[in-house]
């Protein structure tokens, strides 16, 4: 009683914290009472917690007690199973190295108590108060559909895809995808490193002077003969003209392409956890006509035609604000 | 419904840095308040002392009253006691004196002390053994001296003596008496 008094004093703030590929995205809701006072969002260059998000989130949190702090799970080890029986979860996922929720006693989300342990750790010196499965973000995302629709419902982030296909409420079969993308930032690394060692390499390169058999070396002398060839400016020619279309390709279309590619990895990976779907006898298969795609990342009108064009699957695609879905479910859990 | 694998955080208002301050705060007060009612403790029991103590003081002081009036009561038994023994002794050392001065030729049968005199009944031989043995110091003691003699059937003389000592001399006696006692 005196908590609640105490709590309508203050003003609610809820803390979202969605991590990406390279970067996180921290999403504040400020409310009071029932009245939301202020959005805030900021990206930040780490898919941990830095200097720079730590204040950024303790500048909110300071503000009022009444702070909530959310967390997307991405662990690797998750998913949701078709069952809320105790007994039946261990054909799925190892029950005693796992957590899990059930919703409406009818199917349940798990992930792994290391890698949830592992967040609550890494967060520690903000605090986690919830950590949500992306499936409870699908569900809650279409939950007018899936009550009345047999259907493909995927939810599509950076790095990983959560799909569930679910048929009046019951979950037949669920998938949690990661991207095997490399990411840019981690080659820039990589050549910044390689560079390192070539520098290092310098100092114990090897004296030309110690090659004994250089000598050997004179007979290259008769490669020069090539040159005589009639048709090899021709053949350069020819090289350059190609090298050019491409590069005129390139320019023009680099950010397609890498759209391109990612849009047809997601689709693969989809694809093949279908074929999953169909073939595991755990699950009970239904064919599915329809995909409804909850997109955070906005790169969908391909994947849309490949399921169209490829699968011959009627795709409806919505677009989500990831961050604003996950403090909508920390609003719900907190109430 | 329950979404989060992780629950929440308590929430609390007062910060872990207020909750200490608040239970030093605490703390000190109880310890002040502990203080206070011991203080105020004592000082009801020293309120009570005091008044035990003046009930005791009056009551001793009523007792010393007492023992002082019952000090002035045996102080004036114990004057009583040195006057009746005094008197004792005088009377002691008067009949000694007395007997001292009966000769053994004489028989006193019986003698009577009075306050200012001394009468003296028995038997002697002849009047001249009583006249030079016995009246003659009764002579030089009391001022006023009276024989009478009757026979008796043996042959001797029985005799009562009256001797009486002026009062006028008496009284300068005691006084000189009284002044040598002080």
């Amino acid at each position: 009683m005196f908590s609640k008094l105490l709590e309508g004093l203050y003003h609610k703030i809820f803390i979202n914290i969605v991590i990406g590929i390279s970067s996180s995205v921290v999403y504040v809701e400020e409310y009071e009472k029932q009245k939301l006072l202020g959005t805030y969002s900021e990206t930040f260059n780490t898919t941990t917690i830095d200097t720079k998000m730590y204040e950024y989130i303790k500048s909110f949190t300071s503000e009022s007690p009444y702070n909530y702090i959310a967390l997307l799970d991405n662990s690797l080890i998750q998913g949701a199973i078709p069952t809320c029986e105790k007994k039946d979860m261990s054909n799925y996922f190892d029950k005693d190295s796992s957590k899990y929720i059930c919703y409406q006693n009818r199917w349940a989300s798990y992930s792994s108590k290391p890698e949830l342990n592992f967040l609550q750790k890494t967060y520690s010196t903000v605090g986690l108060d919830f950590i949500f499965s992306p499936f409870s973000i699908l569900s809650r995302f279409f939950k007018d559909k899936i009550n009345s629709t047999l259907a493909l419902y995927i939810l599509i982030e950076e790095q990983r895809i959560s799909l569930a296909v679910f048929d009046n409420a019951e979950l037949l079969y669920a998938d949690y995808l990661k991207m095997d993308t490399i990411q840019e930032s981690e080659d820039v690394l990589l050549y910044e490193n390689a560079d390192d060692d070539i520098d290092l390499d310098l100092e114990n390169s090897i004296d030309l002077d110690d090659i004994e058999s250089i000598d050997s070396l004179e007979n290259f002398g008769d490669i020069e003969d090539l040159d005589t060839l009639d048709d090899i400016d021709e053949f350069s020619e020819a090289q350059e003209t190609e090298e050019e279309i491409e590069e005129n390709a390139d320019e023009s279309s680099i950010d397609d392409i890498d759209g391109f590619n990612e849009d047809y990895n997601r689709f693969t990976r989809v694809q093949h956890s279908i074929n999953n779907y169909y073939k595991d006898a755990r699950y009970e298969s239904k064919f599915l006509e329809k995909i409804y795609i909850a997109d955070s990342v906005g790169s969908s009108r391909e994947l849309k035609r490949y399921f169209e064009e490829e699968m011959f699957l009627s795709v409806y695609v919505r677009r989500l604000d990831l961050s604003a879905e996950v403090c909508e479910i920390a609003k719900a859990e907190t109430i | 419904m329950k979404y989060s694998y992780i629950k929440p955080r308590k929430k609390t208002v007062i910060s872990s840095e207020l909750q200490l301050l608040l239970s030093f705060f605490t703390i000190t007060i109880f310890m002040l308040s502990l203080t206070y009612l011991f203080l105020v403790f004592k000082d009801y029991r020293f309120s009570q002392n005091t008044q035990d103590m003046i009930a005791k003081k009056i009551e001793l002081e009523n007792d010393v009253a007492t023992m002082q009036s019952q000090i002035t009561f045996i102080e004036k038994e114990v004057l009583l006691y040195e006057r009746v023994n005094t008197k004792n002794s005088v009377l002691k050392d008067s009949i000694e004196n007395l007997f001292d001065l009966v000769p053994d030729r004489i028989t006193l049968t019986q003698a009577s002390l009075l306050k200012n005199g001394l009468i003296l009944y028995g038997v002697t031989p002849n009047k001249d053994v009583y006249n030079f043995m016995l009246q003659a110091p009764l002579r030089s003691i009391f001022s006023e001296t009276y024989s009478s003699f009757y026979p008796a059937q043996n042959g001797w003389l029985r005799f009562v003596s009256t001797n009486y000592i002026d009062e006028d001399e008496l009284k300068e006696t005691v006084v000189e008496e009284g002044e040598d006692e002080y």
